[in-house]
């Protein structure tokens, strides 16, 4: 059941565990990753760092949901969630942020004040 | 679908390099280099302008690059794919499209190992005239280069009959499947990243 709700919410692209992408992922359709990935990542849909991934690179996306390990700089047009595994190092820009008790982050928020 | 499959969607681009030891379904578009243990299942649709290297390659969409696996090739009926293919056992099924160099049998996946074994068969003499005029071998070289007897009854005839009669029209990337029902990045020129 849980795996099933899990299954729904991925997105149509996924990058699984053991998996590596050296480079830049772009596309117009939601995202998930479970592995790593260190470039790039560009997506007008939805962004979902599941736990246990890592991505090393500069963040595109409608909006970012962040439950494994990104360092880098996101733009998110809609909005950006740090859930509470979830572990952050870079700027942020975006109209609206969640960071969630338990959520690691250091770098700058710009939320166009 | 199983947990461990990593899916590229049919609007997504990678460019750069993908590693790894979990299976890879293409259903979008790749540019660089493909390097994986297990299996990669390009489907109809799918374009792949990058140098693979798997266990297995499954091809039905549009491959432009060389291909080596430890396991097989298979080229579906509607797989276009220009670029050298090494492995032990390739199909080619009725209806592919393929232009370049097949080298079947026992042969090692990494680059040492291939490119060891297209100098051996370059010192073979004339037969082979490199690789600027690239053809598909014939089925009785193949098999001599073959080291699996289980391989030889399918494979060599399947390969010369698909490939005997003028090859089909190549595949033109940017052309490639109905235009009409491609995303917009892929209607862009093809480039290298670089």
């Amino acid at each position: 059941m849980a795996k099933q709700e899990k299954e729904k919410s991925m997105g149509n692209t996924v990058i699984s565990t053991g998996i590596v992408i050296d480079g830049e992922v772009s596309g117009e359709e939601p995202l998930t990753v479970l592995g790593t990935v260190k470039g790039k990542i560009s997506t007008t849909q939805t962004l979902e760092v599941e736990p246990g991934a890592t991505v090393e690179a500069d963040i595109e996306a409608q909006s970012l949901s962040i439950g494994g390990r990104v360092t880098g700089n996101v733009n998110a047009r809609e909005r950006v969630e740090v859930r509470s595994n979830g572990k952050m190092i870079g700027d942020i820009k975006t109209p609206r942020i969640v960071i969630a008790d338990g959520a690691a982050f250091k770098g700058n928020v710009d939320m166009d004040v | 679908m199983a947990d461990n499959v990593t899916i590229i969607g049919a609007e997504t681009l990678v460019s750069g390099e993908i590693r790894g030891d979990q299976n890879i379904l293409v259903r979008g578009r790749i540019d660089g280099r493909v390097s994986i243990t297990s299996t990669l299942t390009v489907e109809d649709g799918a374009i792949l302008q990058a140098d693979v290297d798997a266990e297995a390659v499954l091809i039905s969409g549009v491959v432009v690059g060389n291909v080596s696996a430890s396991g097989h090739v298979r080229l579906s009926s509607k797989a276009r794919v220009v670029g050298d293919v090494t492995a032990p056992r390739v199909i080619v099924e009725s209806g592919a499209a393929y232009r370049g160099r097949l080298e079947m049998g026992e042969v090692g996946t990494t680059a040492a190992s291939r490119s060891a074994s297209r100098r051996a068969s370059e010192s073979e003499g004339a037969e082979v005239p490199g690789r600027a005029l690239p053809r598909v071998q014939s089925p009785s070289r193949a098999v001599s280069v073959s080291g699996s007897p289980a391989v030889r009854p399918a494979t060599p005839p399947r390969v010369a009959t698909a490939n005997r009669p003028a090859p089909p029209s190549l595949p033109r990337v940017s052309a490639a499947g109905g235009d009409a029902a491609r995303p917009a990045w892929s209607k862009k020129k093809l480039h290298r990243r670089r």
